[in-house]
């Protein structure tokens, strides 16, 4: 005993003559400060919102970072933030936005309609050409006003602007103009809660307080986000207190998490629903042609026991394929697991014995839930043969309608529910291997319906024809879980609907 | 002796063209970069655009004329992931990765030369057997799976170390040692038998019967010229070790060029998966041309076989 006392003293003081102790204790977080274990490494092209890809991460950057004129934010998808208030004219072909008084720039400057205007048309990234086809012109009448005129009405316009994508994020003109475009993402400034410290590529991006954010003082001083990609190392860097967030921790570390006390497994629930799609529906020599039999295949699932298993039951049944966050949601029925009834559907279907149901393809990161999934299948006595495939080649062969028999899919696509109608459900979509007239008939009436309400209800009437018809199997929607470390008072999680990240940043606390 | 350069040169440079070519078509193998860049269900426009954005709609053959150009120039193109240049990605990795393998090979040096020569000068005896199975272990143990026992040890289990990142010497301890003790077996290996082979020479048993102390006879005449091939795999290894330390990076987020190799695959990043193979290839093989020559400078059989 003595001698192992004896060699930690020593090492210790050997590692204490190097300052090795001493700069792994600084490393633990100070006062003021909430450190981020980051689990994908951070990319100079989030800085910029003109940028913006059609994927969900830059947006962790850019709700610190910047701010747009509206963004999703808690209780509300698409709440005025640099805008003070909008309005759509009553014909639909504009849409005012009044520029907040006293919102301010890093730099000191005051956003202006001049700096609207100027990011909507330097916008480049996800969904641009759309957004400028559909958009005749900008004008900025005077400082605060802003009018956007459509060529011809378009009720998405706002979906597409707040949200969608990142047209509506706002950049200082003069401030770029003059760093140009490389200098503005070495050195970004934008009009959101933090600003810019510094970006250490692959390392750590750290971002300060901007006390003269217009919505109100951040609380926490200092943000670092740390880039550790790997899970097990953001876990142990999260027990040690190096980090006191850890993005990403699944399954059995997830478990460990969730054991280890003083620390909280927080979940988020992302737009990203999964479902089994009866790609051979439309094909009357296939089983599956028969409703029955894509109803008994419903039935014969426990999701809510895959959901457990898998997300420890963080993944919601919602039973649709649309987000449930999404504008224009309908709430189908619940789930149920009801695998006699499921057998009894077969049997009614002319397959009392079974069949052998052909393949069932998955993006195979997925496979495991395709695995729970095919167990419960070949219960109810539809033998399928899983097809798991590389994630490009899954989603190249979906789109390109070479897959058949079951296709488990996902999609995180931004949006609303007429977006994952016109990609997933209606004739010409991306992922559609066949069509039901009714439901295009349908589709086609809302996208000129300006009336908020009747288009509301036709979505509904479509989504519940969807569930109806059974083209879809929903299994969840997908969660994302992540630990959070004792010091952390409000973590940001779950606040903003649909957001996989701690937003907004200044609503973050330290408990006192 | 001329003739020989060029014919070398000529090789080298053949072998980097192969390198080149099958680099490019293999990162074009494992599929469309835009299924991962882009959500499931991203538009039809968002998904040509960003194709014509990295010029992935352009034939093959011009898209591998593009490549070899940007090569020649010293450009590499645009990381599809960053957007921002790939050679200033690559030498903002490069010091890190300079910085770990240097550690890292000083430490495999330490580790590897004095158990390889104990182990030589006690062949079938104690140190000879716990050489063996320190270098079956640093071999066949998995990098992820020692660097994961490190951190569970060193930083959550006795909290004296970070667990990952960089910029103090405290940081850099755990992947300098993952990543040394791989090659601490096999320069401990090769030591070993180049001493054994210097150790029954006619020139150490001449020694041995001019009454040398044995320590002279090993640590002065057997040693130095046993070191020769040690050293020459070392420096082919070091090469190695800045290029391809991925799991090490991976596992401890040390931010060099394995991960950004890494980085590049996950995301089908197909400049960068190309600059830094190619880069590092080019070193491999401008570091085999020089001892090729050097060996023909030195030794005049093998330019005049040639």
């Amino acid at each position: 005993m003595a001698q192992n006392t004896e060699l930690t003293r020593r090492s210790l003081m050997a590692l204490s003559a190097l300052g090795i102790v001493a700069s792994a204790r600084n490393a633990v977080a100070a006062d003021g400060q909430l450190t981020w274990g980051v689990h994908v490494s951070l990319a100079p092209t989030w800085f910029d919102p003109a940028e913006t890809p059609g994927i969900i991460t830059p947006f962790m950057l850019m709700y610190a970072l910047h701010d747009a004129m509206v963004k999703p934010m808690p209780g509300n998808g698409a709440e005025p933030c640099l805008a003070e208030k909008f309005k759509a004219a009553a014909d639909g072909l504009s849409y005012e936005f009044t520029v907040r008084a006293g919102a301010k720039f890093h730099n000191g400057d005051p956003v202006t309609a001049e700096d609207v205007k100027f990011s909507f048309e330097r916008y480049r990234g996800t969904s641009a050409q759309m957004m400028k086809e559909r958009v005749a012109k900008v004008e900025a009448p005077d400082d605060r006003t802003v009018r956007f005129v459509l060529k011809e009405p378009w009720p998405d316009f706002i979906t597409f602007y707040s949200s969608a994508t990142g047209a509506g994020w706002i950049v200082p003109k003069k401030y770029v103009e003059k760093v140009g475009e490389d200098g503005f993402k070495k050195a970004p400034i934008g009009a959101g809660p933090y600003r810019f410290v510094s970006f250490t590529p692959g390392v750590s991006l750290v971002l300060e307080a901007f006390d003269d954010y217009w919505r109100k003082k951040p609380t926490v001083k200092r943000l670092l986000l740390k880039v550790i990609p790997e899970e097990a190392t953001r876990l142990a860097a999260l027990k040690r207190g190096e980090v006191d967030i850890a993005y990403s921790i699944r399954g059995e570390l997830a478990e460990e998490l969730r054991a280890t006390p003083g620390l909280t497994l927080k979940s988020v629930v992302l737009q990203a629903p999964f479902w089994i799609y009866f790609a051979d529906q439309w094909d009357e020599k296939s089983p599956w042609h028969d409703q029955r039999v894509r109803e008994a295949t419903r039935y014969a699932i426990d999701y809510k026991a895959i959901s457990d298993a898998l997300t420890l039951g963080f993944s919601p049944i919602t039973n649709s394929m649309i987000p449930n966050g999404f504008e224009f949601y309908w709430q189908p029925p619940p789930a149920t697991y009801n695998p006699e009834k499921a057998k009894k559907l077969l049997a009614e279907a002319g397959h009392g014995k079974g069949f052998d149901a052909g393949d069932y393809y998955c993006d195979s990161s997925y496979a495991n839930v395709a695995e729970a999934v095919i167990n419960y299948l070949q219960e109810a006595g539809i033998r399928v043969k899983l097809r798991p495939l590389e994630r490009a080649a899954f989603y190249s062969g979906y789109s390109q309608k070479k897959l058949k028999n079951l296709i488990q899919g996902a999609s995180g696509a931004f949006g609303n529910a007429a977006t994952r109608l016109a990609a997933f459900v209606v004739k010409d979509g991306a992922y559609c291997y066949g069509n039901y007239p009714d439901i295009d008939e349908l589709y086609a009436k809302q996208e000129s319906e300006l009336d908020v309400a009747k288009r509301t209800e036709i979505l509904h009437r479509i989504q519940q024809m969807v569930h109806e018809k059974s083209m879809y199997a929903p299994i969840w929607q997908l969660a994302f879980l992540n630990g959070v470390g004792k010091r952390v008072g409000e973590s940001g999680f779950g606040l903003v609907k649909g957001n996989a990240y701690s937003a907004p940043y200044e609503d973050v606390t330290i408990k006192k | 002796m001329k003739q020989y350069i060029t014919r070398r040169v000529g090789y080298s440079l053949l072998s980097l063209f192969l390198l080149s070519l099958t680099i490019f078509l293999f990162v074009r193998v494992t599929g469309d970069p835009t299924t991962l860049l882009l959500e499931p269900g991203a538009s039809e426009e968002d998904i040509v655009n960003m194709r014509h954005q990295f010029g992935l709609d352009q034939p093959l053959w011009v898209q591998y004329g593009l490549f070899v150009k940007s090569f020649l120039t010293g450009d590499f193109g645009n990381s599809f992931y960053y957007r921002s240049p790939v050679v200033d990605l690559y030498f903002e990795r490069l010091p890190n990765s300079l910085l770990l393998a240097s550690v890292a090979m000083v430490l495999s040096l330490l580790i590897g030369i004095p158990s390889g020569v104990l182990a030589a000068v006690r062949v079938g005896g104690f140190w000879d057997s716990a050489g063996k199975v320190f270098t079956l272990l640093g071999l066949s143990l998995p990098s992820f799976f020692i660097g994961l026992v490190l951190i569970l040890f060193f930083t959550v289990y006795l909290g004296w170390l970070p667990s990952s990142g960089a910029g103090t010497a405290a940081h850099l301890i755990m992947p300098a040692f993952t990543l040394g003790w791989y090659f601490a077996a096999a320069h401990m290996r090769l030591t070993r038998s180049s001493m054994l082979e210097v150790l029954g020479s006619e020139y150490v048993k001449l020694a041995r019967l001019k009454g040398l102390p044995e320590a002279m006879v090993i640590g002065k005449h057997a040693f130095k010229n046993a070191l020769i091939p040690v050293i020459t795999l070392a420096g082919i290894n070091l090469v190695v070790m800045i290029n391809v330390a991925v799991v090490v990076e991976t596992v401890f987020a040390w931010p060099g060029i394995g991960r950004l190799l890494y980085e590049g695959i996950s995301f089908r990043d197909f400049p960068v998966v190309q600059a830094v193979v190619v880069i590092g290839g080019s070193m491999i093989i401008v570091v085999n041309l020089l001892v090729d020559i050097l060996y023909a400078l030195i030794d005049p059989r093998i330019r005049l076989e040639s």
